[in-house]
C-alpha cells in the first residue's frame, strides 16, 4: 500500500480512537459512579472513591476507531478482526474480574484464550523474527503454545503495572507510540494504523486517569489494552521487540510474582510493598517477604509522590522503548 | 530522575544479556534437530528448541532478579544507614 494511504490510514484511526475514548471515558465514569462501581485510590491520605471499569471507554473508542480503517480499507478486515476479537475476550474476562475477583491461577490462563481470534483468522506468521538470528521456523509450537502465553504475559504484565494514577495508559502510551513508529519504518501497514489506534487510545484516557485520577481502567482496561499490545506483537511480528519494549513490566510483573512465590491476588498478600506516609507520599517497605514490584525499586532511594513514581515509571518504560528501536534495528541488519 | 538512573542501566544490561542468550539460543537451542521428515520429528525438535530457548530465557530472568535484588537492598541498607 503507498505511503500516502497508510498515512491516511495512521491519521483517521489515530483521530477517530481518541474523539470516541475521550468522550466516552467521562459519560461511563458517570454510569459507573452511578451504579456504586467505585474504587478507593488508596495512595491517597483522603482515600477518595473514584469511577472503576472506565477501561469500556478505551475497549469502544479502539473498536470504533479500528472499525473505521476498516470502512476505508476492506482489505484490512482479518488483521483488524483479529486485534479487536483478542482486545474484547481479555475485556471481557477484565470485565467479569473487576465484578467479581477470580482467582489469581485462573485469570492468566483465561486471558490466553484471547489470542483465539489470531489463531482462527490466520493473522500469525509462525517464524517469530529473533535478534541476531533472523526469522525461526516454529510451525508447531508458535499457535500452540507461544501465541497463547503471549497474550497471556502481555495481558497480565500490564494488569500488574496498573497500580498508580496514570501509570497504565502512560507508559503503554508511550510503548504504542514507538511500536507505531517500527511497525511504520517496517512497512506492516495495518498493525502500524492498529497500533496509531491504542496510542491514541492511551492519550485520550490518560488525560482522565493521570493524577489526581478521575476515573480508574479497572481490570476491564488493563487486560485489553495489554492483551492488544500482544496481539500488535504478533500481527506486526514484532515478538522480540515487544519483550524489550515490556522490560519494566515483566520487572514488575516478575519481581512481584518471583519474590511472594507464585501467582497470587493481591489481596492474598499481606505484606505492602510501600507504605503510605502522613504527607501522603509513599515509601517502600523493609519488610523482607513484602513483594519487590517497580514502584518500590522506584522508591528504594527514599520516599516519594505518587506522581514522581509514575513519572519515573514513564521514564524507564521510554528508556525500554528506546532499546526497543535499538533491537528492531539489528534484527534487521541481522536480515540483511 | 537522577534517581532512576541505576534503574535504568539495569534495563540496559539485561537488554544486553538479552542479546546474549538471543546469540546462545541461536548456537545451542536451533542446534537442536532430530529431522524434518515426519510430523513426530517435527514436534520434537520445536519443543526441544523451545524448552531449550526456555530454560536459557529462564537464566535470563533469574540473572536480572539477582542484579535487581542486590541493587534494593543495598539501596535500602545504605539509606537506613545514612538516616
Amino acid at each position: 500500500m503507498p505511503e500516502f494511504f497508510q498515512l491516511t490510514g495512521i491519521v483517521v484511526v489515530f483521530v477517530t480512537t481518541f474523539l470516541v475514548t475521550f468522550i466516552l471515558t467521562p459519560l461511563v465514569a458517570r454510569t459507573m459512579r452511578a451504579h456504586k462501581i467505585v474504587g478507593k485510590d488508596v495512595h491517597k491520605v483522603s482515600k477518595s472513591e473514584i469511577p472503576e471499569m472506565c477501561g469500556l471507554a478505551i475497549l469502544l473508542g479502539l473498536t470504533i476507531g479500528t472499525l473505521s480503517y476498516v470502512l476505508l480499507f476492506p482489505s484490512a478486515v482479518r488483521e483488524t478482526a483479529a486485534f479487536i476479537g483478542t482486545l474484547l475476550i481479555a475485556g471481557f474476562i477484565g470485565f467479569v474480574d473487576d465484578l467479581r475477583p477470580l482467582s489469581a491461577r485462573i485469570k492468566p490462563l483465561l486471558t490466553a484464550f484471547a489470542c483465539l481470534p489470531i489463531l482462527l483468522l490466520g493473522t500469525y506468521t509462525p517464524f517469530p523474527v529473533i535478534p541476531l538470528l533472523g526469522p525461526v521456523r516454529l510451525t508447531i509450537v508458535y499457535p500452540v503454545l507461544l501465541l497463547p502465553i503471549a497474550i497471556a504475559v502481555t495481558s497480565n504484565a500490564v494488569n500488574m503495572m496498573d497500580v498508580m494514577n496514570g501509570s497504565m495508559a502512560g507508559t503503554v502510551g508511550i510503548i504504542s507510540l514507538a511500536v507505531t513508529a517500527i511497525l511504520f519504518i517496517s512497512g506492516e501497514t495495518t498493525p502500524a494504523v492498529l497500533s496509531a489506534g491504542l496510542l491514541a487510545a492511551m492519550l485520550a484516557f490518560y488525560y482522565f486517569n493521570r493524577y489526581p485520577a478521575k476515573v480508574f481502567g479497572g481490570d476491564t482496561g488493563s487486560l485489553g489494552v495489554g492483551a492488544a499490545l500482544g496481539a500488535l506483537s504478533i500481527l506486526g511480528r514484532i515478538e522480540a521487540v515487544m519483550i524489550v519494549a515490556l522490560i519494566p513490566h515483566i520487572m514488575n510483573a516478575f519481581y512481584g510474582l518471583a519474590s511472594v512465590r507464585g501467582l497470587r491476588e493481591r489481596r492474598e498478600i499481606r505484606q505492602r510493598p510501600t507504605m503510605l506516609l502522613d504527607d501522603g507520599k509513599l515509601e517502600a517497605s523493609a519488610e523482607k517477604r513484602a513483594p519487590i514490584t517497580l514502584t518500590r525499586l522506584i522508591l528504594a532511594k527514599g520516599p516519594l509522590g505518587e506522581r514522581e513514581i509514575v513519572q519515573g515509571m514513564m521514564f524507564l518504560t521510554a528508556v525500554s522503548s528506546i532499546l526497543a528501536f535499538l533491537t528492531y534495528w539489528i534484527t534487521v541488519v541481522g536480515k540483511t | 530522575m537522577r534517581n532512576l538512573i541505576p534503574l535504568a542501566a539495569i534495563e540496559v544490561f539485561v537488554w544486553l544479556i538479552l542479546l546474549l542468550s538471543t546469540f546462545l539460543i541461536s548456537k545451542v537451542a536451533f542446534a537442536i534437530s532430530f529431522g524434518d521428515a515426519t510430523l513426530i520429528q517435527r514436534v520434537a525438535t520445536e519443543t526441544a528448541r523451545v524448552a531449550a530457548s526456555g530454560v536459557i530465557i529462564l537464566i535470563w530472568l533469574l540473572v536480572w532478579k539477582r542484579v535487581t535484588d542486590s541493587y534494593f537492598w543495598r539501596t535500602v541498607s545504605r539509606r537506613k544507614a545514612t538516616a
